[in-house]
């Protein structure tokens, strides 16, 4: 009998990772012991939370921790099915509900994570003879989603509007639907996608847009409605998709938009079909989270009070801060080496903020991004640029 | 990480420009006696200057080059001294010869890349003998400069050499071009494609996780682009296909088993070689049979043509009888960092306009993925 040599099953595993360390691109994942908080102990050491998605610092808020003790006393710790057979709760379609009135739309839905929204939705809207037209910075979940359609793909440079027209103006000659897709809140740059331009285009060219507020959401718009409400445009987008993940304090994904965008996206959404929902206590905070926005505007001013603040200083002392519109501010530093080292040295003097490096960014734009949060003081802030001020000079960046 | 660097200048290259000659090949004397000056010398150093004043370590940089102003005077100007002579030029007044003779000398040593300063005549020269065993990097300094191994500028070729000594640039396809002298010296214009040396690109990124992005091989990339032009032949199965000259449309070609010159242009029909090497007349003859056509294209060269220069099959009684509309361009997005301008220069006024008046190209840049363009029509 032959003797047949068996491959190795499991090699890969380690040959991958192991390279991956070589060329220092692995994640070390960095343990916070304290909950994410504007003073977080991160690894050990307490530090300035200057890199969490936290805006709001809802997260550590009393009224949302109540809603999930509440939620899971009243209905348990789990949903025991997806949303399509039994594990649909009256907690979920509540939420759903003061969400839609929220964002001041028809109606909204939840799904369980951001990703899970773009990855199942996108490929349901577009399919074979359609197209996609996606501004060249999106997220990657974006661009994944867009990866598992069928249609075809173009690109239009980053909000430059007449770039949109020119894609758009061939797509029509050709395509059946025409998708436009563009983050609402830029992750990289801090800057804003003009929705209403986007908006007002589409309408030109029958064409439907997706807009993905996951870092407006809770920030931008009269008390942090979201880019809809930026732009004063509610209800004109074809489909708000956001998260509970960042300001919000919570987790999960979501869409507002028309009913029959919500009947359209849980009949035909796989990953919404598909996953288990959210368990009670995550709505309970959901529902809490939206209570706070509606009635304690004081929030979403202080995360813009901290942030104009923090970029005028930054600014003074003569850091190049981009061309940012939101709690997103990059300081760009140029060098790879030098964004990594001063992320290094300002964890030393405790400030956590990470450098961006090429290629999620140019080469010659490397960064360290901080993200605002509204727990922080004017004393903390005054901490933090102290130290930007002194690592600048000491690495010659200013 | 050391790097070893073959440099070499062609004293003479650039010379006949400002006499109003468009070359010095083979017309040097004549040049010289219309009294034009040396300007070789003075661009490579204003490359190296520039080079100099990045954050180097010049220990690490070997340079193998020739004597006198074919590489060590330049050298010795900046201040340069890891250097090894390996040639010296036979007299004064250097030749083609020469340029051959040292980049065997060069070869011999392995270096990492070779820079040279010079026009196209120049980077031919240099690919007889290279062909694509090391990479070309080109320090723009002739009359014409319209092949693919050119930095745009000596700034953005000092710029080019220490993203590659910084191995942060790899390698992919560039066109070796030239005007054919002897033809324009009998009063016609004609830029053809020699060959596909080896030149320095930025590499494409595709995301693989939230900040981990993988740098993807120029191959790669033209796998994708040839799954384009798969799904187009399976759509338009009674429709003949142009499949033009270069480097990105050979790949495609050969991925796709089809057999492919890549210094012309093939009929292709249902995915099957039609005639091989056409010229313009076999394309107006295949037109009256085969009427409905799509022309596969890609820029070539430094300056991003995709009509104009090479593919001159492609009269302008070709492309009107074809329409604008059916000419497919795809382009690997790293060349397009290079040239995000494309050019057209037909020579017939008329069709230039009609390309200048559209203004854009949607360009393919990956499988069913595709941008806009901008197109020029100004002559080069």
């Amino acid at each position: 009998m032959t003797q047949i040599t068996k491959r190795n099953a499991n090699k890969f595993l380690k040959d991958e990772f192991d390279e991956l360390v070589r060329n220092h691109l692995e994640w070390n994942i960095r343990i916070l012991e304290s909950g994410s908080k504007p003073h977080s102990i991160v690894n050990g050491k307490e530090v300035i939370m200057l890199c969490s998605n936290n805006y709001l610092n809802l997260s550590n808020h009393p009224r949302l921790i109540k809603g999930a003790i509440d939620a899971a006393n009243k209905y348990g710790a789990g949903s025991g099915s997806v949303r399509g057979i039994a594990g649909t709760l009256k907690i979920h379609t509540e939420v759903e509900k003061r969400l839609a009135k929220f964002k001041r739309t028809e109606s909204a839905l939840i799904y369980q994570t951001g990703f899970a929204v773009n990855s199942g939705l996108i490929p349901q809207l577009v399919g074979e003879g359609d197209v996609v037209i996606s501004d060249e910075l999106n997220h990657g979940s974006i661009i994944d989603g867009v990866r598992l359609t069928k249609a075809d793909r173009a690109i239009f440079k980053h909000r430059d509007m007449s770039d949109l027209e020119r894609v758009l103006k061939d797509a029509d000659k050709k395509y059946r639907r025409i998708l436009i897709i563009s983050d609402g809140v830029f992750s990289m740059d801090g800057d804003i996608a003009p929705m209403d331009k986007i908006v007002k285009l589409a309408n030109e060219f029958g064409a439907m847009t997706y807009v993905d507020d996951a870092h407006g959401e809770g920030v931008i718009g009269e008390d942090g409605r979201g880019i809809g409400a930026h732009f004063h445009i509610e209800g004109k987008i074809d489909v708000e998709m956001g998260t509970f993940s960042k300001a919000f304090g919570v987790v999960g994904g979501l869409i507002a938009g028309s009913q029959d965008l919500v009947n359209f996206a849980y009949n035909k959404s796989r990953t919404w079909l598909l996953s288990g929902s959210h368990p009670p206590a995550v709505s309970g905070a959901q529902l809490a989270a939206i209570d706070v926005l509606e009635t304690e505007p004081e929030h979403v001013k202080r995360l813009w009070d901290n942030t104009n603040y923090f970029k005028k200083e930054l600014k003074s002392f003569g850091f190049n801060t981009g061309e940012s519109e939101t709690p997103i501010t990059p300081v760009i530093v140029g060098d790879a080496g030098k964004a990594k080292e001063l992320s290094n040295k300002l964890y030393d003097e405790g400030v956590f903020a990470l450098p961006i490096v090429f290629p999620m960014v140019a080469r010659d734009k490397a960064r360290i991004r901080t993200m605002m949060n509204a727990g922080l003081t004017k004393k903390d802030l005054d901490f933090a640029l102290d130290k930007f001020e002194k690592l600048g000079k000491q690495l010659s960046i200013i | 990480m050391s790097v070893k660097i073959g440099f070499l200048v062609n004293p003479i290259a650039g010379m006949g420009g400002r006499v109003g000659l468009k070359g010095t090949d083979d017309v040097l004397d004549e040049a010289v006696k219309l009294g034009a000056h040396p300007i070789a010398r003075q661009k490579a150093e204003e490359m190296l200057q520039q080079f100099c004043t990045f954050p180097v370590n010049h220990a690490d940089i070997l340079w193998v080059t020739c004597d006198g102003d074919m590489g060590n005077n330049e050298l010795e100007t900046v201040g340069i001294t890891n250097k090894q002579i390996i040639y010296a030029p036979s007299e004064s007044t250097t030749s083609a010869d020469d340029t051959k003779n040292a980049c065997k000398k060069i070869l011999e040593t392995s270096p990492d890349l070779l820079l040279f300063c010079g026009g196209d005549g120049t980077a031919r020269d240099i690919f007889t003998v290279l062909d694509k065993k090391i990479p070309l990097l080109g320090i723009p300094s002739g009359v014409k400069m319209h092949s693919g191994v050119f930095g745009i500028t000596t700034t953005a070729t000092a710029k080019m050499l220490l993203e590659f000594t910084n191995k942060r640039l790899t390698v992919g396809d560039a066109e070796i071009m030239d005007l054919d002298e002897a033809l324009y010296r009998k009063g016609e214009w004609k830029v053809r494609l020699y060959g596909i040396a080896k030149g320095i690109i930025e590499p494409t990124y595709i995301q693989v996780g939230k900040s981990l992005f993988e740098s993807v091989s120029d191959d790669e990339v033209k796998d994708e682009l040839a799954d384009h032009v798969k799904d187009e032949l399976e759509k338009y199965t009674d429709w003949m296909f142009l499949f033009c000259t270069g480097g990105t449309i050979d790949h495609i070609a050969k991925k796709l088993n089809i057999e492919h010159t890549l210094l012309g242009i093939d009929a292709v029909y249902q995915k099957k070689l039609l005639a091989k090497d056409v010229n313009e007349e076999k394309i107006l003859q295949l037109l009256k049979k085969y009427p409905k056509v799509k022309i596969l294209l890609s820029p070539i060269g430094a300056q991003g043509f995709i009509l104009g220069r090479g593919n001159l099959q492609l009269s302008p009684e070709v492309i009107n009888k074809i329409g604008l509309e059916n000419i497919i361009v795809v382009s690997t997005p790293s060349k397009l960092i290079h040239t995000p301008i494309l050019r057209v220069d037909t020579g017939d006024k008329r069709l230039d306009h009609r390309f200048a008046t559209q203004g854009y190209l949607m360009v393919v840049i990956g499988y069913r993925l595709s941008r806009v363009v901008r197109l020029q029509t100004n002559n080069f």
